[in-house]
């Protein structure tokens, strides 16, 4: 509660008057070089990386992995040979899924993303031109690895996606 | 409309010449033609943007007509049953007596304060269209107004949309968000035509209130303040999802606070919302004094005297004009705010006045709570937690756009933008959690990803159209100074460049369209199902439909007493109130968790057990729901063991052991004695796998539907021994 130290210090804090009758008349405080960090805000940037942090996180399905508690990765066992295979995706729920199933998903869709913000960087125009190019074409091929992926993904796991175009 | 010929591009067209009377009518229609072309920019833009909302608004409301259009126009689900029950009800009989109505017929023998306990802006909302429509002397049926009252306003949200984009971002991020809301599977997913539910008339007033709330920041004005504490009163009428604005609103203060953002327009846009808002509020019945007591309504309460000290201080800061002094100052005054808000706090709760979080909010902040301590919450299907899948299929593309949407809204940080960002984390946090609430998050993301769809293809087509006027420029001037041979450079890769865009615009707009796809084809096979009629494939491909529930409840209106208390699990409790019209013990209101246990305990004991406590409570049928014949997959058995966990939560004599063998959960041959012998193994699979001669001492079966879906029990009356 202590004010700043001057030459000519100004008390009006009533705590800090309290303070030094009732303790600190009989007490000696050393003397420390302590200073209160200064917390400043983290820039804009940073919070973003921190989101798409956590983004990849909750889209994974980590509440579902931490609830439900499915394993790692399915197995299953070929009815012929007797041998275990392992099975990654979950099949025949649309609300069900593996760990590592989830990650990977996650990771594709966070890499999707990525791709778009890489591409908007490339045209910023205070970069050089070969580091404008390579992010675009960076943005631009992560943008349609994770898209293809991501369709070939959510067909493993529901093998009627899009199958049934015809309405009756 | 009238548009002078002004020439836009510096060229006038003459009129033709010919003889007097054709000169005449073809003149008219030149120049009509002509004159009707010749609009201004603005006009064309404005002519571009109303066209695209009228598109996107019918296209809004056809797309959810999937199940009417098949089977006929009736109420899905469950829970609508009792929504539409209750706006008959005031159709009928008018609001007084539908505000003070006391229902005898569900929850036998304890009854249903109705009045108190529903949120009534849904019913009233469809019966002031009903009533409008009456007052058009246009004669429609109450239920066909419940069937596309969800349909209607997802039409409006989309307008909502528009607007709130056009406040974030700009108007073409606007139109992006409402086509994408007007399509997006998240939302459609409950508010199909059918489904008569509070969520689709609530997703229409949260966005309403949050628009109203960041468009009075933004201006700082009190009626757009004023406009949002109605939108805010709106909402709390319709849903209980309400806690969310409340608590979402005074974090955004918070964050807003903690960034040094604080202003004159943020204090009275929130001030105004907030004092209205509540008494307000407290002028639902169901939700009562709430805002005062209960603890998740505390944050909007301590922001609220947080926004007066920070008023307070900066009255002083400008009296006093001292700058150390003021710091002294400010030290003291945060410490005593703060001290006697802790205080005050503490008081409150620790005399109970105010109340802690209820165990449905508080699941949500610790999601393992609900597992562990309330299975009522844990067992429903919703209420589970969220795999990706189900956010590849209610999202799509919109899951790569949300954080390329968030980079431009970090890029460009301003009041509107910190709020959208918030939203979009905290729902998308909650959806998570719970599957049911990406319903909340679906316009938060489709606002953000609208902004990253925007912000690209204004990027793409600026690179389009400025390498155009780069080159004119360049090639006018001259070949001759220091400047000129970059220009030459730029030159060269300039078709590349225009390529480039021009590809990279197609493959947005093919991502789009398959955006577009995906969504008709969630919506027609998985959200248009009304689920109380079911429908199936046939040995040869074509389509078979069981409508065997609505069969059992109108076997049950025609064929049994009219004061005949019916008893079956409670997810079926609204249906038979609505459409077999006969008093049920519990329904899926779920108010009093002793009553189902006590249902529960009755399904899963013995047959002599059950006969007392179905004595007890006076029930005169039993309606079970059996899939075996047909290859149903959520019928009683399957739900058996919530029953049983539901009934152990009360009654400590049902034991989840007892019914399990080696942990596991099997119905046929293997299963456990005790298992073997219950109630609604009996009464469900009696005929078919397991203990094949069950004989029934008290109950006789009563009816049994064609397909074998819903089998209804007559409890016999006791012998008469003396």
């Amino acid at each position: 509660m202590a004010s700043q130290t001057d030459s000519t210090p100004i008390y009006v804090d009533p705590i800090f008057h309290i303070l030094k009758i009732i303790p600190f008349s009989v007490l000696r405080p050393p003397r420390l070089r302590l200073k209160l960090p200064n917390l400043t805000l983290p820039s804009p940037m940073t919070v973003f990386a921190l989101v798409l942090l956590t983004y990849f996180m909750v889209v994974s399905g980590i509440v579902y992995d931490v609830i439900v508690e499915p394993p790692g990765i399915g197995s299953t066992q070929d009815p012929a040979t007797g041998s275990v295979r392992p099975v990654v995706f979950l099949p025949g729920r649309v609300n069900g899924q593996y760990i590592i199933e989830g990650l990977s998903s996650g990771f594709m869709f966070v890499l999707g993303g990525i791709g778009i913000v890489l591409m908007d960087l490339a045209l910023d125009k205070n970069r050089a031109k070969s580091v404008k190019v390579s992010y675009a074409s960076a943005g631009i091929s992560s943008l349609i690895i994770a898209y293809v992926m991501s369709m070939l993904f959510i067909r493993i796991k529901i093998p009627a996606y899009l199958s049934e175009l015809v309405i009756r | 409309m009238l548009a002078r010929t002004e020439p836009i591009n510096g060229t006038a067209k003459p009129k033709p010449v010919s003889s007097p009377m054709n000169n005449f009518k073809s003149d008219l229609l030149n120049s009509f033609s002509l004159k009707s072309l010749k609009l201004k920019t603005k006009q064309q833009e404005l002519l571009i943007r109303v066209s695209i909302l009228c598109l996107v608004y019918v296209l809004a409301f056809i797309t959810r007509l999937f199940s009417v259009l098949r089977y006929e126009s009736m109420i899905h689900e469950f829970d609508p049953y009792f929504n539409y029950r209750t706006t008959l009800f005031l159709t009928q009989k008018g609001f007084y007596d539908f505000w003070n109505w006391f229902d005898s017929e569900s929850w036998y023998p304890l009854g249903r304060i109705i009045g108190g306990t529903l949120y009534p802006g849904l019913m009233v909302t469809a019966a002031i269209i009903y009533w409008t429509l009456r007052f058009l002397r246009f004669a429609v049926h109450i239920r066909e107004v419940c069937v596309l009252t969800a349909p209607f306003f997802a039409s409006n949200t989309t307008i909502v949309a528009y607007f709130f984009g056009k406040e974030i971002w700009d108007s073409g991020a606007g139109l992006v968000a409402a086509a994408l809301i007007a399509i997006c599977p998240g939302y459609i997913s409950r508010s199909v035509a059918g489904s008569y539910d509070n969520e689709g008339v609530a997703i229409f007033a949260l966005l309403w209130t949050f628009y109203l709330f960041v468009k009075a920041v933004n201006t700082g004005s009190l009626a757009w303040a004023l406009a949002s504490a109605f939108g805010y009163f709106y909402m709390v009428s319709a849903w209980g999802g309400y806690v969310f604005i409340i608590n979402l609103i005074p974090l955004y203060v918070m964050v807003l606070l903690i960034t040094g953002r604080y202003s004159l327009r943020l204090y009275v846009a929130y001030n105004c919302m907030y004092v209205l808002g509540m008494l307000l509020a407290m002028q639902i019945r169901f939700v009562g004094f709430q805002h005062v007591q209960s603890g998740e309504h505390m944050a909007a309460m301590g922001v609220f005297f947080l926004m007066q000290v920070f008023y307070f201080l900066d009255w002083v800061k400008y009296l006093l004009n001292d700058a150390k002094l003021f710091q002294v100052f400010l030290r003291i005054t945060v410490t005593f705010t703060v001290g006697v808000g802790a205080i005050a706090l503490g008081v409150g709760t620790a005399s109970g006045y105010i109340s802690p979080w209820t165990g449905r909010f508080y699941s949500l902040l610790d999601p393992t709570y609900a597992k562990d301590h309330i299975p009522i919450i844990a067992s429903v299907s919703e209420h589970q937690p969220t795999a990706w899948s189900s956010f590849m299929f209610d999202f799509h593309i919109l899951l790569f756009l949300f954080p390329a949407g968030l980079y431009f809204c970090f890029k460009r940080l301003s009041d509107a933008t910190i709020f959208i960002v918030m939203y979009g984390l905290t729902s998308m946090y909650f959806a998570g959690v719970m599957v049911r609430l990406i319903l909340v998050a679906t316009p938060a993301v489709c606002l953000i990803s609208a902004i990253a769809v925007s912000a690209t293809i204004k990027n793409l087509t600026l690179l389009l159209r400025a390498k155009n006027k780069v080159a004119q420029t360049a090639s006018a001037k001259g070949i001759g100074s220091a400047k000129s041979s970059s220009k030459g450079l730029l030159d060269q890769s300039q078709p590349f460049h225009r390529n480039g865009a021009i590809a990279l615009l197609l493959g947005a707009f093919y991502l789009l369209s398959k955006y577009a796809m995906h969504c008709t084809w969630v919506t027609s096979e998985a959200y248009s199902s009304p689920s109380i009629v079911l429908a199936a494939r046939g040995a040869h491909g074509n389509r078979v439909i069981f409508d065997d529930y609505r069969e059992a409840y109108f076997w049950l209106r025609q064929n049994t007493p009219p004061d005949a208390k019916v008893m079956s699990w409670w997810d079926y409790g609204y249906q038979i109130t609505a459409m077999g019209n006969r008093t049920v013990i519990v329904d899926n209101n779920t108010w009093n968790n002793t009553h189902i246990a006590t249902v529960g305990c009755a399904m899963s004991s013995y047959e002599d057990e059950a006969y007392e406590i179905m004595r007890s409570l006076d029930v005169d049928y039993v309606l079970v729901v059996f899939g075996g014949v047909t290859g149903y997959s959520s019928d009683d058995i399957n739900k058996f063991l919530w029953m049983v966990r539901i009934g152990g939560g009360v009654f400590p004599v049902i034991k989840e052991p007892d019914y399990l063998v080696n942990g596991e959960y099997r119905v046929d041959k293997g299963a456990s004695p005790k298992m073997l012998n219950c109630l609604m193994y009996d009464r469900a699979r009696g005929v078919e796998i397991g203990n094949k001669d069950v004989k029934l001492e008290y109950l006789e079966e009563a009816f049994t539907t064609s397909n074998w879906i819903v089998r209804i029990y007559k409890v016999k009356p006791p012998n008469n021994r003396w």
